[in-house]
């Protein structure tokens, strides 16, 4: 009897550790958004708010100059108390992060994820905050709408942009006898040049990533310049198609006929980098913005590194843009918010607009040992940016005069969005695809787009 | 089973009378407070970190969440797993990295102790050498072995192999040699944990078995067969199913040396875990194929433990 009374006992204790779960987890049922409109914000009430990147104490010159400017917007704005963390961000700690209520206010995120998060309704809608906002007035109409909702809310606010482009090495190109000073501007030209680097040097002529979905990231840029989307307007796939297809003949044809690729065919982003930075490298298509991770962060020779507009062919569509989006933690307070907005337009849009400010940043910028007049897109309207241009001159320390041809056209070559929904789901159904062309010379590239078609109706099926 | 284990002792015999007169002041007088704060701790520790985790996970994977809203899905996560096109795949990989690992790495650390146990003077050197690779951290090993794959020319392997005039081999971007060839990097940088447990039972069996032996007549391999084995068997049978729920929970091996290619031939069940729930943030499905991986391990292991139970008593 006692046996199964304590057998009961144990039953109930479960139950109950099981009702007091459940319990629990109906709590996380409740939606914890703030609903307040923008309007009965108290700008005047004292609040904290939490920010993102603050370089870590190996780079203590950067870190200095963000918390001198941390200090210099608490002197403007008294009422607000700014929290510099080290948090940036990652995928693998992101969910996590938000989970545990531990996401700071404001976040730079990458545009490649932005979308996601924007579908999982995991970042703010800060709408109702901007309306009134002089600054955010003068966002670049290109890459103002890129952290949009569905609805049309806004989300985030793009801080920084870049194209798509063919990254190059100056050095080799000189090497192999081609002119740096005017690279391929179309397919034939790149594989010409391919060629040219790979008989006349040590080096390969062209790489391109493969692992950690940065595969068909890149498939999808090539698709653009080559003239098709992979997810049609009414939401369908549209992976089957001939401009994919020419993209993966174009990969094929350097792998197999011109070898001129290498033999490593499992790359990602950093394995990329790291050789084209090292100058094992001729070319590979990546963000403009690669200035800055080869130079500043990996050390290569600034005059060694060229970016070129992305090939078009003749009814190429344009290039995907990248860059940065501040989104704002979705449990964040009305009052938060209004102030995360105050802190994104002081800390990334005020050097745009008064020029002390503007020199202020370049010259500790310089001191950082950080990267000023970058080949990007600009954020802001074209004459805030040249004016920005103006003020800074002489702290400007990128060779400019090496990407004319890039700097020329940046504003002619239109930006695609990313596939949307789950992109990145796109883009990992797709990593197969150009491995297997890259690795087996025999594979059918029809049947592969064919197979990779269903996998990706089934992951926009999925998202509905 | 029920009746041995009953009279097994006369303890437990006797425990219902005693259960009846603990009272808590009699609990307390026999040290049950120490006892209890003794415990205490380790089952707060379990509770928090491993408990609540796997109940967490039970209930998440019966939710949809993005850790703000959270609604209520039924099995729901479980479906879209088993619609996954890459499920298959993946298991199957998983299966092939498990019969490669059984067959090189689960032999080598039990060749590698025996031998070790006949060296007199140099065995704790031996040892100390055969556990060096478990010291190295396994993403420094792993991308120390991502190099040594290379497959051009300048990689270690194929350089090696070019003096033989063979090769050079795809090693990672070849489909076929991709899970051998992790499964090697594994084997070498785990058996001298499992070398030092061989050792250690080796160093238990009664060497009178062995003398005995030989004065019989018996080789070499006839002594290992008919002595060294059976000895070991406890240890063995262990070893062999922690090696398979290891191999069944790969991760950073693929994850690091192939990032899941070529065209998916080295994605695990848990780096499909790690993409669903990192890739596509939804630990719904997540949890979902993680229960159902503990349950396949659960059911493998029961299976074992039942398959094997004969030559584990006697």
């Amino acid at each position: 009897m006692r046996r199964t009374s304590s057998r009961v006992g144990a039953g109930a204790a479960v139950t109950a550790a099981t009702a007091l779960l459940l319990i629990g987890c109906t709590s996380d049922t409740a939606d914890n958004t703030p609903e307040a409109p923008a309007g009965a914000v108290d700008t005047d009430a004292p609040v904290t708010i939490s920010i993102s990147d603050l370089p870590t104490t190996e780079n203590q010159e950067s870190r200095d100059a963000m918390l001198a400017r941390v200090d210099a917007f608490e002197e403007l704005y008294p009422d607000i108390t700014v929290e510099a963390t080290e948090t940036v961000w990652t995928a693998d700690t992101f969910q996590a992060m938000l989970a545990g209520g531990a996401m700071p206010t404001v976040m730079s995120v990458p545009f490649t994820e932005v979308a996601s998060l924007i579908e999982r309704d995991q970042v703010a809608d800060i709408t109702d905050y901007i309306a009134d906002s002089e600054v955010l007035a003068h966002l670049n109409p290109a890459v103002a709408d890129h952290a949009l909702d569905a609805d049309g809310n806004i989300r985030g606010i793009p801080i920084s942009a870049y194209p798509m482009g063919l990254i190059y090495n100056r050095a080799l190109f000189e090497q192999a006898g081609l002119d740096p000073d005017d690279p391929p501007q179309t397919w034939d030209e790149v594989r010409e040049a391919a060629i040219a680097i790979e008989e006349n040097t040590d080096a390969q002529g062209f790489q391109t990533m493969t692992t950690d979905n940065t595969g068909g990231w890149v498939l999808t840029t090539m698709s653009y310049a080559f003239g098709d989307t992979l997810v049609n307007e009414d939401g369908t796939a549209n992976v089957d198609n001939e401009a994919t297809a020419q993209a993966l003949e174009f990969y094929r044809s350097l792998r197999w006929d011109d070898n001129a690729m290498g033999s490593n065919f499992l790359l990602n982003y950093g394995d990329a980098n790291n050789a084209f930075a090292a100058g094992q490298v001729g070319m590979f298509v990546q963000g403009a913005d690669q200035y800055w991770y080869a130079v500043v962060n990996l050390g290569m020779d600034p005059d060694d590194f060229g970016v070129a507009p992305l090939p078009q062919d003749s009814d190429g569509l344009g290039t995907l843009g990248g860059g940065n989006v501040a989104v704002v933690d979705p449990a964040a307070s009305p009052e938060e918010i209004a102030a995360a907005v105050t802190w994104i337009e002081f800390f990334y849009f005020n050097r745009f607009l008064d020029e002390e400010a503007a020199v202020t940043r370049a010259e500790s910028d310089v001191a950082a040992g950080e990267a000023v007049g970058m080949p990007e897109i600009r954020i802001v309207g074209a004459d805030e940016y040249e004016r920005w241009l103006g003020w800074v001159a002489d702290y400007v320390n990128v060779p400019r005069e090496n990407f004319e041809l890039f700097l020329s056209t940046v504003e002619d070559v239109p930006i695609v969005d990313e596939p949307a929904p789950s992109g990145q789901e796109i883009y990992a159904a797709l990593d197969p695809v150009v491995q297997a062309v890259l690795t087996r010379q025999d594979a059918d590239i029809d049947q592969l787009l064919g197979d990779a078609q269903a996998t990706v109706q089934s992951v926009l099926d999925a998202a509905e | 089973m029920a009746l041995a284990r009953s009279t097994d002792t006369g303890t437990v015999a006797s425990a219902p009378a005693t259960r009846r007169r603990m009272t808590p002041a009699v609990w307390a007088r026999r040290g049950g407070l120490s006892t209890l704060a003794f415990g205490l701790p380790m089952v707060l520790v379990f509770a928090l970190f491993s408990w609540w985790p796997i109940l967490r996970s039970v209930v998440m994977s019966l939710q949809q969440t993005n850790f703000i809203v959270t609604e209520w899905v039924g099995v729901e996560n479980f479906a879209r797993v088993m619609a996954d096109p890459l499920l298959g795949r993946a298991a199957w990989n998983t299966v092939q990295f498990t019969l490669w690992s059984v067959a090189i790495g689960f032999p080598t650390p039990i060749l590698l102790a025996v031998f070790i146990a006949e060296l007199r003077r140099t065995r704790a050197f031996a040892s100390v050498l055969a556990y060096l690779p478990v010291i190295v951290p396994p993403v420094v090993a792993v991308l120390l072995w991502k190099n040594f794959y290379q497959p051009g020319d300048s990689g270690l392997f194929n350089t090696v192999l070019g003096w033989f005039g063979a090769g050079p081999l795809a090693w990672l971007n070849n489909g076929d040699l991709a899970i051998p060839s992790i499964i090697v990097e594994a084997t070498w940088a785990g058996f001298g944990t499992a070398t030092v447990i061989y050792l250690a039972t080796l160093m238990t069996i009664r060497t009178e078995l062995y003398e005995a032996a030989e004065i019989d007549g018996a080789s070499i391999l006839s002594r290992f067969w008919h002595i060294t084995l059976p000895q070991m068997r406890g240890t063995l049978l262990i070893m062999f199913l922690l090696q398979v729920i290891g191999v069944f929970q790969l991760f950073t091996e693929p994850y690091i040396m192939t990032g899941g290619g070529p065209e998916n031939r080295t994605v695990t069940v848990l780096m499909l875990i790690y993409r669903y729930a990192f890739v596509s943030g939804d630990y719904g499905r997540a949890t979902a194929l993680s229960l159902c991986l503990a349950a396949a391990l659960a059911v493998l292991s029961a299976v074992y433990l039942w398959a094997t139970r004969r030559w584990s008593q006697s």
